[in-house]
């Protein structure tokens, strides 16, 4: 209610217009840029001029300088002034007649031309003519129920239309053909073209000053029932709800927007946009309220006043400053039609952000928010209020005039930690929101850096996603920010991202090794070596690699062994890191596995290398277990499986080793790696009398090799076994026997039945042998007949082609002068010739010469 | 200001409480109003659509407004109190006469507020449809008295408005689906007073649309227009 929309300023002082006539009255008033009017109760018209000194506070006062004064002759007084400014004329009515008389000589115009009979009349604001020296003018005439249209030029009238009413009009305004007409008991809308009437509603205009004022294009505001203000458009329809003005409302204006009203003590503003009162100003007195293009002026009988409006921008100010945000807007968002677009667009921004504001200090984050939105602050203004978040090297100064009252945060909080908190919490969702969206843009690093504050002293997981992907927080700023917050591995995460690899290490090898505290992650140290590991940065690597090893050769040797395979060939040498990992044994089996098992280099070295550590450790282990260590039994068989697969390492260096080591597998492995096969299997049936380990042998060398070498190898053990045994020859014969028998009958196809049958002695059973010997007849009953059947094969074979040589022996051939040679195509001059499978006939060189030629070519059948 | 696509009045004699309804379902609250003057109006966003819905003055003396305010309605929503009788009456004697105005095809609700004031509506729990008529056995301890208008009449005034504006009863929504009782206080059917109008009321836009200025429209698909009515809604 409190608006301050309008000042009442003095325009005409009552000395200046009457002087000392105390009877005489102001009965209209008529202003045309700078031309005012008064028309009095005596009969005369008062011309001013009217200068306006706009003052700092945004209202403006006013002088006015009297110019002419014209008694019009008649002793009536002068009920209507218009001034019709493209004719220079000024149309008065007075004394039942309207009367056009010049606007500065206020002399009527010599043609004398005039509307007679004219209780009141309008000017049409919306012409239907297109003629501009012309004005269309609605009268209401002394006839009963009949209002009259005319054209008024320069210096003649022309009446263009009389429509008669259903009841007497009171008050008419008019827009296009759409006349507004206050009836006796009715307003109505009626169309002076077509004559059609649209009832608006019921009205009493005998009792109460009916008022019809054209407010805009085809709209009207009417004195209705109960002291409202309707408004009706020229269809009959209201578009707007009804402002509520008092009873007895003697005239009413329109300056967007908003309505005034006069009444007897006062003058009422309401607000078009939600039809609330705003501003009441006493005024007592009052009989005239009218507009001029814009300007609100209000009379009393002896003075004129006007209604200075105070700027939009001022009055939305004001209610911003009393935090009625949403009237505010509605203002704001009312002027829109008033002002220029772009500078629209630049206020209703900025009442937004005022008004987000607002909000915000009310903590209603989630209006603010929007406002903020919509008002596309900037974001900095925001992130300004809360000290220290703005980075130090932000050229970032608030805009002036400011958008709020508030220092910063503590001051607008009054130091209530809890809605600190809040505001904190609101700005981090808020930037985190906007981060990835035009908002940020030109900002990224002040809100980054805002953001990443905020995380930081809020503990908040956040921190950790915002650094480890693209993110624009400025170094300088948030690693200082970032320490004082003890927040160190996410330090660490910033000079990484920002490429500075060797401090990010440095700072986490810091809180390994306990210089510094921050529990953010538990399991650090396998961070760092996977960050290593995945480091293209060779001297960093290096630098931290013994740090690594030192505390865990099995992981820290990751550094080397899980890099990228690509990266591995061209940077790291194998023999630099084997340097390095000579103090650490385990690191040292484990990078050798890589390199042999992983990348399968061929190098003989590190083959051997890893062979002998192998060997190393078996060694070492065995004396003190004694029994079946479970890690030794582990090296060993990685042992054995490094000695069986690989061909790369050095044989005998490895059996000088093995041998006298009490290593007869690995020793047998070893033999067999140098092809003594014999000395192998000895060792596996004599030494270790692991017979399927023998045959396994057998095998696992023949791989490869033809099905004679494997022969060759099973007889070798058959033979072993059937042999005499060097140590102990009789305890162990039937063992062995039993192993020959059970290698005879699993391998019955690796064997010469008949070699093998030599080598057994005579006292076997046959039953013993049952599975070899059926084997073996099976095999040979089957390589007898496989034989006999390709005997037969050839037979046929033989016979068809002794058939075709029969056949081609058959006929004869006759020789004689005129037959040439096919190839050199001259006749024969000996009896001897060759003859081609063909038919063809060529002589004996002939044929001999193209056999040379091609040696592919066909034999030819001699004859 | 954006011109709404379609236009909702709520009519019905003072009192009876038309503001609280639409406050009720337009700011979720309900508070005591005073006497409304002359009119209000709120913007409703439905879908794409605008719809103003006008909140009227039930004071006699603003009765001369009630045509202004229905001209080229798409629906009107007549009000009564279930607890008065005589509202009800009055719906069909003064205020089915200011309907005249409203376009051809307007739709009509009839809506009985207040039900939490009678002995129905004495219990909280509304999760019960509370069509069923008379009064549910006593018990309860607010002296609250039986409701006095039950559904059935609001239904029988509702076929008489169709009879009384020659639309067919087949072409228009079904009285059960358009008669309502409500209770602003509560919140009771407010909800589903409003948006089952405002989803009839968007295909009546849709038509309005397609067929262009009323005046094109073809007679032979068309309803003959209402005793009253002249072909000037826009």
């Amino acid at each position: 209610m409190s608006t301050k929309a309008f000042t009442l300023v003095s325009a005409v002082e009552p000395e200046l217009l009457m002087g000392d006539k105390e009877r005489v009255n102001i009965e209209c008033v008529e202003c045309c840029g700078k031309n005012l009017y008064v028309g009095t109760s005596d009969g005369s018209i008062h011309h001013f001029l009217l200068e306006e000194q706009p003052l700092p506070a945004g209202t403006a006062a006013f002088t006015a300088t009297r110019q002419r004064h014209r008694h019009l002759g008649f002793r009536k007084p002068v009920t209507e002034l218009r001034a019709a400014s493209a004719l220079h004329r000024l149309l008065v009515l007075c004394d039942c007649s309207i009367t056009l008389v010049h606007m500065r000589s206020l002399e009527p115009v010599p043609s004398g031309a005039r509307i007679k009979g004219a209780v009141a009349l309008a000017l049409n604001e919306n012409p239907v003519s297109g003629d501009p020296f012309c004005v269309e003018v609605c009268i209401i005439s002394v006839k009963r129920r009949t209002v009259q249209v005319f054209m008024v030029y320069e210096d003649r009238v022309q009446i263009v239309r009389e429509v008669s009413t259903p009841e007497q009009p009171l008050a008419v305004a008019v827009d296009g053909y759409f006349l507004c007409l206050a009836l006796t008991t009715q307003y109505i809308i009626l169309n002076y073209h077509t004559g059609v009437a649209q009832d608006l509603f019921p009205y009493c205009g005998e009792e109460k000053h009916p008022i019809v004022k054209r407010i805009g294009r085809q709209e009207f505001l009417l004195a209705g029932p109960g002291g409202l203000g309707m408004f009706a458009t020229v269809a009959g329809i209201s578009q707007r709800a009804p402002v509520h003005w008092s009873e007895n409302v003697i005239g009413a204006a329109i300056c967007f927007p908003y309505v005034l009203a006069l009444d007897d003590e006062f003058i009422t503003v309401h607000s078009m946009l939600d039809q609330q009162q705003k501003q009441t100003l006493p005024f007592k007195e009052g009989h005239i309220l009218q507009d001029f293009e814009g300007r609100v002026i209000v009379a009393t009988s002896k003075g004129v006043y006007i209604l200075v409006p105070l700027p939009l921008e001022k009055q939305i100010q004001d209610l911003l400053s009393s935090h009625r945000v949403e009237e505010a807007l509605v203002l704001a968002k009312g002027a829109r039609r008033n002002i220029p677009k772009e500078k629209f667009q630049v206020m209703y921004r900025r009442v937004l952000q005022q008004a987000g504001f607002i909000h915000f200090a009310q903590l209603q984050f989630l209006e603010a928010k929007e406002l903020f939105r919509s008002g596309q602050l900037d974001v900095r203004e925001l992130i300004s209020l809360y000290p220290f978040l703005l980075p130090t090297s932000s050229s970032f100064t608030r805009s002036h005039p400011p958008l709020h009252e508030y220092a910063d945060l503590n001051q607008l909080t009054q130091g209530d930690q809890e809605k600190v908190a809040k505001c904190k919490h609101f700005l981090m969702s808020y930037l985190n929101e906007v981060r990835s969206t035009e908002v940020a843009n030109g900002y990224k690093e002040e809100v980054d850096t805002a953001l990443l504050k905020l995380y930081a002293e809020a503990d908040h997981d956040s921190l950790l996603d915002l650094l480890v992907t693209e993110n624009a927080c400025l170094l300088t700023d948030s690693a200082a920010w970032l320490e004082k917050h003890k927040k160190y591995f996410a330090l660490g995460l910033l000079y990484h991202y920002n490429g500075q690899d060797a401090a990010a290490v440095q700072l986490w090898v810091n809180i390994v090794n306990g210089d510094l505290h921050d529990a953010t992650r538990a399991d650090l140290y396998e961070y760092v070596v996977d960050f290593l590991t995945c480091s293209s940065d060779q001297a960093l690597v290096w630098k931290y690699a013994n740090w690594a090893l030192q505390r865990s050769e099995e992981l820290g040797v990751q550094v080397f062994t899980k890099r990228p395979l690509e990266e591995q060939q061209n940077s790291f040498n194998p023999d630099d890191i084997l340097i390095c990992l000579k103090k650490y044994p385990s690191a040292l089996v484990r990078y050798l596995e890589h390199l042999v098992m992983d990348r399968k280099l061929q190098r003989e070295e590190y083959h051997t290398h890893l062979a002998i550590l192998y060997l190393d450790e078996v060694l070492q282990r065995r004396p003190g277990a004694g029994g079946k260590d479970a890690d030794l039994t582990e090296t060993q068989a990685k042992l054995r499986r490094l000695l069986q697969k690989s061909d790369s390492y050095r044989v005998h260096f490895l059996m000088e080793r093995v041998q006298g080591a009490g290593l007869p597998m690995e020793r047998a492995i070893l033999h067999g790696k140098l092809e003594e096969h014999e000395k192998a299997l000895h060792t596996l049936v004599h030494e270790l009398r692991d017979f399927p380990a023998a045959e396994d042998y057998c095998l696992w060398r023949s791989e490869g090799r033809g099905p004679a070498y494997r022969q060759r190898l099973f007889h070798t053990l058959l033979a072993l076994y059937l042999g005499p045994s060097p140590s102990a020859p009789s305890p162990s014969t039937p063992e062995l026997a039993v192993a020959a028998v059970d290698l005879l009958n699993h391998h019955a196809a690796e064997f010469d039945a008949a070699q093998v049958l030599q080598l057994l002695p005579g006292t076997w059973s046959v039953q013993l042998l049952c599975p070899f010997l059926t084997g073996a007849m099976r095999d040979s009953i089957h390589s007898r007949r496989t034989a006999q059947v390709a005997l037969g094969l050839a037979k046929s074979e033989n016979l068809i082609y002794q058939y075709d040589k029969m056949k081609l022996k058959g006929s004869a051939i006759r020789l004689s002068d005129t037959r040439l040679c096919q190839r050199c195509h001259s006749p024969f001059c000996e009896p001897a010739f060759v003859r081609c499978p063909d038919g063809g006939l060529v002589h004996t060189h002939c044929a001999a010469s193209r056999r040379a030629d091609s040696s592919s070519s066909s034999p030819g059948a001699r004859t | 200001m954006r011109k709404p696509d379609g236009k909702i009045v709520l009519l019905g004699d003072m009192n009876v409480g038309k503001t609280s309804l639409l406050q009720r379902y337009m700011e979720r609250r309900f508070a005591d109003t005073v006497s409304t003057v002359g009119g209000a109006f709120y913007l409703k966003q439905w879908g794409s659509y605008n719809i103003s819905i006008w909140d009227t003055a039930g004071r006699e003396q603003f009765h001369g407004l009630g045509s202004m305010y229905c001209r080229g309605a798409t629906a009107i929503i007549l009000t009564y109190d279930v607890n008065h009788p005589q509202t009800l009456v009055e719906l069909e004697d003064r205020f089915l006469g200011l309907t005249d105005t409203a376009n051809t095809d307007c739709l009509y609700a009839i809506v009985g507020n207040k039900v939490d004031l009678s002995e129905e509506g004495a219990s909280e729990n509304w999760e019960k449809e509370g069509h069923s008529s008379g009064p549910v056995g006593g018990g309860c301890v607010s002296p609250k008295v039986s409701k006095q208008v039950r559904l059935e009449e609001a239904v029988a005034l509702y076929k008489k408005i169709l009879k009384y504006k020659m639309l067919d009863e087949k072409d228009m929504p079904a009285a059960e689906q358009m008669c309502f009782e409500t209770s602003a206080k509560t919140g009771h059917n407010v909800d589903l007073l409003f948006e089952t109008l405002f989803d009839l009321v968007v295909p009546v836009i849709l038509r309005h649309r397609a067929q262009g200025p009323p005046q094109t429209v073809d007679i032979s698909r068309y309803k003959p227009p209402g005793p009253a009515k002249s072909g000037c809604c826009a």
